[in-house]
């Protein structure tokens, strides 16, 4: 190839199809037509198959800009290969805009095999775009260390002495009572600690049970001996990760390169972009509303199910308004860090907390509100645990409404539906908070409201934590959880959490079950927000 | 002496059952207003069976100049706490006055001037006390009216209950007056048609 990349400063991935347009990329190797430098061509057999993950690893991975190319829609070798990248191509775009990174960094284009002069005019015309916006400023992802045994087998120690495993008494009761091995999965929370004490962690049934742990933390709940199973979990984790590459990631690993990129200093996230007009901020308050990943979401699962979790940011903010708060929204808001610290990736975690805790530092906050749970949790407490020193005060929206609701004057429209609800492992389990919710879903007026046979701090999980370890287990769990809702008679399930209408909407998809399976999802906050009025 | 009209006076009948608190009430408004606001104060208050069970009344005047005759003949506020004594006052009612009263408790018909309600007795009892009813109305009629200055309220309210019982009165009378700016908020935004959190 004639493309050497020592003496480069910006790296530009080329995804190069098969089948058309990779001849006309060799028509110009053939010729020595100069192409430009800074491209690293990877051939593919359908620019269909580079997927979102993909693409957005390369931005993770040091990439300065990505193109694809292939093949012109109808020439599609496979069918639907152009159609495809190009929705895939499109939607990383729109993410790179709120990331801050920028929708130009990506392209897609289509050339038949003779268009060699086509092709090599966008190549100098990407490159030359991409050499104007500069480097993408996100570090190349650091090589996985060679392991230092004694240095593991201290932490490993460390690990047991901090989460006192050997207080396990082997009882058996995290396994009577978890998710994952109810629903049947050869999944042992007492085996992964005895396997810890005996020092057979790395036997691969022991890997996989730790990765797909839910973290849901109802086996601490029922531990005898107060064993802090998701923290322990959470920990070992971190521990597999500085020795082996991650590798159970679920979406392809997309939101692990999403939050790794928005560790970069050099990036700045341009949030809150669309704002309906109604909604009121105020740029100068000391009251920030922390909104969290919707919008990410909103984008990278639109493309199989309808999800809206973006409206319960609004809903959110149309609250706070409806209260006479208008709070500061950060336009460069990046990720709490959350789902970096519970799949093993401290170090990135511990990037962003920094990041966050100074910049609100810094502005002078002084309460932070949020509705999603996770961000709740690591704003409220896990950044404190982690030693830094946040200067504001952190205030779930529900603890927020139930305050001002309980001042009186305020009133709820009756809701002609059946409701249940589906807790947060963050917030009532984690947080100890199941009451918080249910104060307000006592003040709704619904035509029922009945709780599913396991609820509040028994409640199970919607089947996923931290995108890791997914699998066919995940899909029974929610099924499950979808048939309780179902024999409550409810005709709408509340949710409290965005990822908890993913991982539910998504079991709700199964072609076969949809009928007996569906049921409305919608968040408390929107809920509230429908029918609180001023009496 | 300045004559009727430009004198800043308010007179306030409090009424309800004996045993409610309806004499501290009034005591607390009237001392709130001259020891606190450094007005002039006076009250009347309901002596023999009324007070300890039937219908019950304090009588409180509230002026800028010293108070010659201390009885209320029209109440520019009036608060109920029972059915009994709304009956009995409520005809004294100007179109200009102020009504308060417990609506779980007091049903006002064609009430001739601006009302306002609050379930006193049931945020009592929520709060674990009954007993504090009074003082969740002190604290709505203070936010309502601003008859007296909350800071003067809550201070008088400190020295007249109960010892050890001081903190949880003064809860008492910020969730009343909570509820009382609460109210007055909820008035403004209906008026400004904004009743919910969506556009309409």
């Amino acid at each position: 190839m004639n493309n050497p990349t020592n003496d480069n400063p910006l790296n530009i991935l080329l995804f190069l199809c098969n089948w058309g347009a990779h001849a006309a990329f060799l028509t110009l190797q053939d010729q020595r037509r100069p192409i430009p430098n800074e491209i690293r061509m990877v051939r593919t057999p359908c620019t269909g198959r580079i997927d979102r993950a993909m693409m957005l690893k390369a931005f993770a991975k040091g990439a300065d800009g990505v193109a694809l190319v292939g093949c012109e829609p109808g020439t599609c070798r496979y069918g639907s290969g152009t159609a495809t990248s190009q929705r895939n191509t499109q939607d990383v775009q729109e993410i790179l805009d709120i990331m801050g990174l920028g929708g130009e960094r990506m392209r897609f284009a289509a050339f038949l095999p003779e268009q060699s002069e086509e092709l090599l005019a966008f190549l100098e015309d990407f490159s030359a775009n991409v050499r104007k916006l500069g480097p993408a400023g996100i570090a190349a992802a650091p090589v996985v260390p060679v392991p230092d045994l004694a240095a593991r087998k201290q932490e490993l120690q460390q690990l047991v002495e901090t989460y006192d495993i050997h207080a396990c008494q082997d009882c058996g009761k995290c396994s009577s009572a978890c998710p994952l091995a109810l629903i049947g999965k050869p999944f042992s929370p007492r085996a992964i600690a005895s396997a810890v004490i005996t020092g057979g962690i790395h036997a691969p049934g022991v890997q996989e049970n730790a990765w797909s742990c839910l973290t849901c933390g109802l086996c601490y709940d029922r531990c005898p001996s107060a064993v802090n199973f998701p923290a322990f979990i959470k920990d070992l984790r971190h521990l597999y990760r500085q020795t082996a590459l991650p590798g159970h990631e679920v979406h392809g690993g997309f939101f692990h390169s999403l939050m790794r990129s928005m560790t970069s200093t050099a990036i700045t996230p341009k949030r809150w972009t669309s704002l309906p007009e109604e909604i009121r901020i105020d740029p100068e308050s000391t009251t920030l509303f922390f909104g969290g990943c919707a919008p990410y979401y909103d984008i990278f699962f639109g493309k199989r199910m309808e999800v809206e979790t973006n409206r319960i940011l609004l809903d959110s903010l149309r609250l706070l308004n409806f209260f006479d708060v208008a709070p500061r929204l950060l336009a460069d808001e990046r990720c709490c860090g959350h789902d970096l610290l519970w799949s093993g990736d401290k170090d990135n975690f511990m990037r962003l907390a920094r990041l966050n805790v100074d910049k609100l530092n810094q502005l002078g906050i002084e309460t932070v509100i949020t509705t999603c749970p996770e961000c709740y949790m690591t704003l409220h407490a896990t950044y404190a645990e982690q030693g830094l020193k946040p200067n504001f005060k952190v205030v779930h929206l529900y603890d927020f409404l139930e305050e001002q609701i309980d001042k009186g004057a305020v009133g709820f429209k009756p809701l002609d539906r059946s409701i249940t609800f589906q807790d947060s492992c963050r917030l009532g389990r984690l947080c100890d908070r199941t009451d918080l919710p249910r104060k307000l879903l006592k003040r709704l007026k619904p035509v029922q409201y009945t709780e599913m046979k396991e609820s509040g701090g028994a409640a199970i999980c919607c089947g996923n934590s931290a995108w890791t370890g997914c699998d066919s287990y995940s899909k029974a769990l929610q099924v499950k959880r979808l048939e309780q809702a179902h024999a409550t008679g409810s005709d709408l399930m509340v949710t409290a959490c965005p990822k908890c209408q993913i991982h539910l909407k998504c079991a709700m998809e199964d072609p076969f079950r949809r009928e007996q399976l569906s049921i409305e999802l919608m968040d408390l906050t929107s809920v509230i927000a429908q029918t609180i009025r001023w009496e | 002496m300045s004559t009727q009209t430009t004198i800043n006076r308010t007179e306030i009948i409090v009424t309800g059952f004996g045993g409610q608190g309806i004499i501290l009430a009034g005591r607390i408004l009237g001392m709130s207003a001259s020891l606190g606001d450094k007005k002039e104060s006076t009250l009347v208050q309901a002596y023999g069976p009324e007070s300890r069970g039937g219908a019950c009344n304090a009588q409180v005047i509230i002026s800028d100049v010293p108070i010659h005759y201390p009885y209320v003949n029209t109440p520019k506020i009036l608060v109920a706490m029972s059915q009994a004594g709304y009956d009995k006052f409520a005809p004294a009612l100007l179109p200009e006055s102020v009504l308060l009263v417990d609506q779980d408790l007091v049903h006002p018909e064609n009430v001739p001037c601006d009302h306002f309600a609050i379930p006193a007795t049931r945020m009592a009892e929520n709060l674990g006390n009954k007993m504090m009813a009074n003082i969740i109305m002190l604290g709505f009629c203070t936010a309502i009216t601003e008859a007296v200055s909350s800071k003067a309220a809550q201070a008088t309210i400190a020295k007249s209950v109960p010892k050890g019982t001081e903190e949880r009165n003064i809860e008492a009378f910020t969730k009343g007056f909570d509820y009382g700016l609460s109210t007055l908020k909820g008035r403004e935004k209906r008026a400004a048609g904004q009743t919910g959190a969506l556009a309409q």
